[in-house]
């Protein structure tokens, strides 16, 4: 029991991006509404970015700036930056993949005066 | 000059779309003219490229003078460069031939359309020629996002279906994005060469001594396959690529499907080494069974449809289960065939398409408006015919090559399932063309809807002149890509020679 304590201890933070992605994926596809989707989608994307920058923490590290006090010598004073710049891009990327869908949904909801899917496809059924 | 031109093939798409998006303002009339000029230069470039690498070698340049694995190289090897030429050249062949098209489709948006093409194509060849792995997640995401823009603008359901792509498509670049993480866990690094050095040293016996590998080969496996639209994850494809106007689907059907085909290879060839990228049986069984019930799921729903577009859309997906089969079944031959193939498909998918738009202008793209096509539209159906005979697999054109180089890899590999399956969805093809051509020769015309005097007295419509059908600017295209089809054909034992053995590891079996 103990050991299991341990193991879960250890890698939590796998556990706890991969329940978010989970969630976010139920969403996107067990919800009708467009918008809901969307915020699944969200979700799924930011348990991904949630999980890189897990992997570049290190206990005990500060931010990853060059501090005169602490110097170059020992990495392990500093957080692995690079996770958390390859996740500003991918924060970009997914502002922009909202930005689109929201638009889609936009002109979605002016074209049918509705945001669910299952309404929506009756409508086009029924033309 | 020659040193630069990997960035060259790609900068020119990035400026033009930015000089579009300011010219709306600035130069409106000529925005059609500095698209097509940025297309061109693009396409230029590309040829030069690869006619130097193809003669020389493989070429890396440092973007921003950074050296890897700090910065980000863009690898030009016999490979990468014959692609960007082969995408380039479709995306300026579907340019020009859909002019007329995109005025009338995209009515006061011209300038963000052509922002948004160069942008898609920009895309494209980025993903084609770049040497870092999270590089290649950004701009599968810049060629995505473009290509849902273009492709939301189309009848009723183009919206919805466009949505619904988003959604698939941001899922699956997202998987990719998990399984790299997985990676940089375990190596630290993100450039491609570097990784498969890495995976090497970290894995020599195989990926099966390696968890975290393994799974991370699963999840870029996963993800990528959800891009590319094989079978269970097919369902965004035929909507998205039916319901959009038709140079929308022009440019993205070609590409997507094909440049994620070519992320596979480069998974297998540059960053996993095919030693590793092979070693889990259930993994290439598993791809192996998807594979065969995408080539069959395609070629029957094929079979079903009533409009040519959409026949189209299903014999894509089947012909997804080509390349990701021969990609898995583990022999030289079967993987120079996925190769090939990807150039091949390239070609013949994009000679389809634009016959397709061009019939959907001239009659209406269901089968029963195609009646006497042969007649009414001489080029456009000779161009048809010869994508059709290519897809089928004749021999002088590519697609009989591809498919002879698919089965010799999936005999050997003692795969007969597979291997019946690719003659099955041949005869398919073949009942699905033949039914073409029998409409376009022997079915009545339906009474053109802009009827001329004669029609309407009851007399024959006089057989059109050549040039009556569609202007020349809109036929050129499509007669130099029906001719490549044959040129390729011919060519098949240089771009073998050339391009992929080149990249093909030496000791493969």
């Amino acid at each position: 029991m103990h050991e299991l304590f341990a193991e879960f201890g250890n890698k939590f933070h796998y556990y706890a991006y991969f329940a978010i992605m989970m969630i976010g994926l139920y969403a996107m596809i067990a919800k009708t509404n467009l918008l809901k989707k969307c915020i699944g989608l969200g979700i799924f994307q930011t348990a991904i970015m949630l999980f890189y920058v897990s992997i570049g923490a290190k206990e005990g590290a500060g931010i990853p700036i060059i501090d005169p006090a602490l110097g170059t010598a020992d990495p392990a004073a500093y957080a692995n930056p690079l996770p958390q710049v390859l996740m500003l891009t991918a924060i970009v990327v997914s502002v922009a993949t909202l930005g689109v869908a929201l638009a889609l949904i936009q002109n979605i909801h002016r074209d049918h005066g509705t945001i669910e899917e299952d309404e929506i496809l009756q409508r086009l059924r029924g033309k | 000059m020659t040193a630069q031109l990997p960035i060259l093939a790609v900068a020119p798409l990035l400026f033009g779309a930015f000089a579009v998006t300011v010219g709306r303002f600035l130069f409106r009339r000529a925005n059609y003219a500095v698209a097509a000029l940025a297309l061109a230069a693009s396409f230029a470039a590309s040829v030069l490229l690869a006619i130097r690498i193809l003669s020389q070698g493989t070429a890396i340049y440092f973007v921003g003078g950074w050296p890897p694995p700090i910065g980000i190289s863009y690898v030009a090897d016999p490979l990468s460069a014959l692609m960007l030429a082969f995408v380039s050249g479709a995306a300026l062949c579907t340019f020009l031939a859909s002019k007329a098209e995109i005025e009338t489709s995209y009515p006061l948006k011209n300038s963000a359309f052509f922002a948004l093409f160069l942008l898609a194509v920009a895309g494209h060849m980025g993903i084609v020629i770049t040497g870092d792995a999270f590089n290649l997640y950004v701009l599968i995401e810049v060629a995505a996002l473009s290509g849902y823009a273009i492709l939301a603008q189309g009848r009723e359901r183009a919206m919805l279906s466009s949505l619904n792509y988003l959604f698939v498509g941001s899922l699956g670049a997202s998987l990719y994005l998990l399984g790299m993480g997985y990676l940089y866990i375990m190596t630290g690094s993100l450039n491609m060469a570097d990784l498969s050095g890495i995976i090497g040293q970290l894995a020599p016996d195989g990926l099966s001594g390696s968890t975290a590998l393994a799974a991370a080969w699963g999840v870029i496996l996963a993800g990528l396959f959800v891009k590319m639209g094989l079978f269970p994850f097919h369902s965004w494809l035929p909507a998205a690529y039916s319901f959009s106007a038709a140079p929308a689907a022009a440019l993205v059907a070609p590409l997507t499907t094909k440049v994620m085909a070519y992320v596979l290879v480069r998974m297998i060839l540059s960053v996993f080494t095919p030693d590793a990228a092979w070693s889990l049986p259930a993994v290439n069984t598993l791809v192996l069974i998807l594979a065969t019930a995408a080539i069959l799921y395609g070629s029957f729903c094929a079979l079903a449809q009533r409009s040519l577009r959409k026949m189209l859309c299903f014999i894509l997906l089947s012909e997804v289960g080509y390349m990701v089969g021969g990609a898995f079944l583990g022999n030289r031959a079967a993987l120079t065939g996925t190769i090939y193939h990807i150039f091949a498909d390239l070609l013949m998918t994009l000679c389809l398409f634009l016959a397709a738009s061009n019939v959907e202008r001239g009659t209406g793209g269901r089968f029963s408006d195609m009646g006497g096509l042969f007649r009414r539209m001489p080029v456009t159906a000779a161009a048809m015919a010869m994508g059709g005979l290519s897809m089928i697999g004749v021999p002088p054109f590519c697609g009989f090559f591809s498919k002879w180089y698919l089965l010799s890899g999936a005999i050997s590999a003692g795969s007969y399932v597979f291997a019946g399956a690719l003659v099955l969805s041949s005869l398919v093809n073949a009942v699905l063309f033949f039914r073409i051509f029998e409409i376009g020769f022997f079915g009545t015309p339906a009474a053109p809807s802009a009827s001329s005097g004669e029609a309407a007295h009851g007399h024959p419509e006089p057989i059109p002149l050549f040039c009556d059908e569609m202007p020349a600017a809109r036929l050129a295209p499509l007669c130099v890509v029906a001719a490549g089809l044959v040129a390729m054909g011919l060519l098949t034992g240089e771009i073998v020679r050339l391009a992929v053995n080149a990249v093909l590891p030496p000791g493969l079996g």
